[in-house]
């Protein structure tokens, strides 16, 4: 699993033009970090799209996963390897960003204070959003090909956020209250900064964000498990 | 080593549904080279990804050594090079290498002297190896290819078109690879339309046409693959030549680049040809054999 992390990590920063992206991205991240430390790097929902896209679709159809495959090592290795690895690559990211916001506030305000531990928790919370994220990510592209992964996931994010609303709006109370319970069952809103904080660790908003996570990484194990890859056409 | 028994293998949904594969039973014994010969789409890709494990059979049985294809045991000492190399190019060579040594399970702290001596084995520069791939041509991703094919000196080799777009020299540097292998004892199943290179190092070739196997062929040992002679003599003496042949039964027909092609059931045959035209003073200017697989390609292995 360990050389999994490390070929992703080589794969997403050994490509000049992802580096840059995820160069410029850091940036913007870091100059609106260094003026509202909590919410700025929690929003890297960019840079781990740009990660994390065609994580294993784009290996299935180039024909890597294929020689990958025929070596001694689980398919199981290989699929959460892949996730640790968005996390790991999501992880230097953030920790760049947060490294150049530190910069920033320095050199305009003269001080880091009291930003450390506010950034630090920044990217804590980046990163726990980030679990959940690059299992419904994983999870799309164990069966969807090329970057359908991450169009799959943004239509699924946007039509969790607007169907309550739409069927409010058409006086649908059902399907509205239905709407919601979708949303906080598979994209449950946790408060990071209070959890880290100490506060409402073991509250229902966080046992739902763990179950998300279990349920999307079990059902992506499982389609992974029984997929076929050929590696070509006859 | 390999018993594939009765595989079926199909494509597709519902009514559009496309068989790959219609009942192919196969056994390579273990230190067997057996190349897999057939037009396109006959199966042949098919029946390597469910050798491979990659596919899974509708029907039928796929054995390694007695363990399913994809058993971790058999991935051990399983080296598998693709056709299609488009993966990996922001990796260097090296990085590349020795990724699959570490995934092969070879020692960590070994990498570097083994990448070195695989990139060595198929004449890649050590300049190269700082490359990446994406600036490789096609010839050195073949040769790199076949170098991660080769790492911990696997005994079973599953290698498809491995010297595709590939200089002569490429061509010999593979063939020695797969030799080197042979030499070893290890298990080969080559997929490949150069049928001079299949003929040089196979020791049996398998034809797949429609999903099926339609003729398996022996090219060495007690019961060979029919050959055929190609006499080149002056242009102008062809006829002649011709005739000297048939004085001698032999029933020879000349190509269009002149060349005389007849078949013979030993090489004992090419050398009373060869001896009968020279008697008749006709000078031969190039003489060789090779097992008629040409035509067998042409008959779909119905020969």
């Amino acid at each position: 699993m360990i050389e999994m992390v490390r070929r992703f990590l080589r794969q997403r920063f050994g490509s000049p033009a992802m580096a840059t992206a995820l160069g410029v991205l850091a940036l913007m991240t870091a100059a609106q970090a260094a003026t509202d430390p909590e919410g700025a790097l929690s929003t890297g929902f960019i840079a781990l799209a740009l990660i994390g896209a065609g994580v294993v679709s784009r290996d299935a159809s180039s024909g890597a996963l294929q020689m990958i495959l025929a070596r001694p090592i689980k398919r199981s290795a290989y699929l959460f390897g892949r996730y640790a690895g968005i996390i790991a690559t999501f992880g230097v990211f953030q920790l760049v960003a947060a490294a150049l916001a530190l910069v920033i506030r320095l050199l305009v305000r003269g001080s880091l204070e009291p930003a450390v531990p506010e950034i630090a928790r920044g990217i804590a919370a980046g990163l726990a959003n980030a679990l959940l994220l690059a299992a419904i990510l994983l999870f799309f592209s164990t069966f969807l090909p090329g970057y359908a992964d991450i169009l799959a996931m943004l239509m699924g994010l946007g039509a969790l956020a607007l169907f309550p609303g739409i069927a409010a709006q058409l006086r649908l109370p059902t399907a509205a209250r239905f709407g919601e319970q979708l949303r906080e069952n598979i994209l449950p809103r946790v408060d990071w900064s209070e959890v880290l904080r100490g506060r409402h660790t073991l509250g229902e908003p966080t046992g739902q964000f763990v179950l998300a996570v279990v349920v999307f990484l079990t059902l992506a194990a499982l389609i992974f498990s029984r997929r076929e890859f050929s590696y070509g056409r006859d | 080593m390999i018993v594939v028994a009765d595989l079926f293998k199909s494509y597709g949904r519902f009514g559009r549904r496309a068989q790959a594969l219609s009942g192919v039973s196969l056994e390579v014994r273990r230190g067997e080279t057996v190349g897999l010969i057939g037009p396109n789409g006959a199966g042949k890709t098919t029946l390597l990804s469910c050798l491979l494990g990659f596919l899974r059979p509708d029907r039928g049985t796929v054995t390694v050594g007695g363990l399913a294809p994809d058993d971790l045991a058999v991935r051990a000492m399983t080296g598998y090079m693709p056709e299609r190399l488009g993966f990996d190019r922001d990796l260097t060579g090296a990085a590349f290498l020795s990724h699959h040594w570490r995934l092969a399970g070879g020692d960590p702290r070994d990498t570097g002297r083994q990448v070195a001596a695989a990139a060595a084995r198929v004449e890649l520069p050590g300049e190269a190896l700082l490359r990446k791939l994406s600036g490789y041509s096609r010839g050195m991703l073949q040769r790199i290819g076949v170098a991660q094919a080769m790492l911990r000196d696997p005994q079973l080799l599953f290698l498809d078109e491995p010297a595709s777009g590939t200089d002569p020299l490429g061509v010999a540097i593979v063939r020695d690879r797969i030799l080197e292998a042979k030499g070893r004892g290890a298990t080969i199943v080559l997929n490949s339309h150069q049928l001079p290179e299949v003929e040089r190092v196979c020791d049996r070739v398998v034809f797949l046409s429609g999903g099926r196997v339609t003729q398996s062929q022996a090219l060495r040992g007690p019961d060979p693959a029919p050959r055929r002679a190609s006499v080149r003599v002056p242009g102008d003496r062809a006829d002649a030549a011709i005739a000297a042949l048939a004085r001698d039964g032999v029933a020879a027909h000349a190509l269009p680049d002149g060349t005389l092609s007849f078949p013979i059931s030993a090489e004992e045959d090419l050398a009373r040809a060869v001896k009968a035209l020279a008697l008749a003073d006709i000078p031969v200017l190039d003489a060789r054999s090779s097992a008629d697989l040409e035509e067998m390609f042409r008959t779909g292995g119905r020969t």
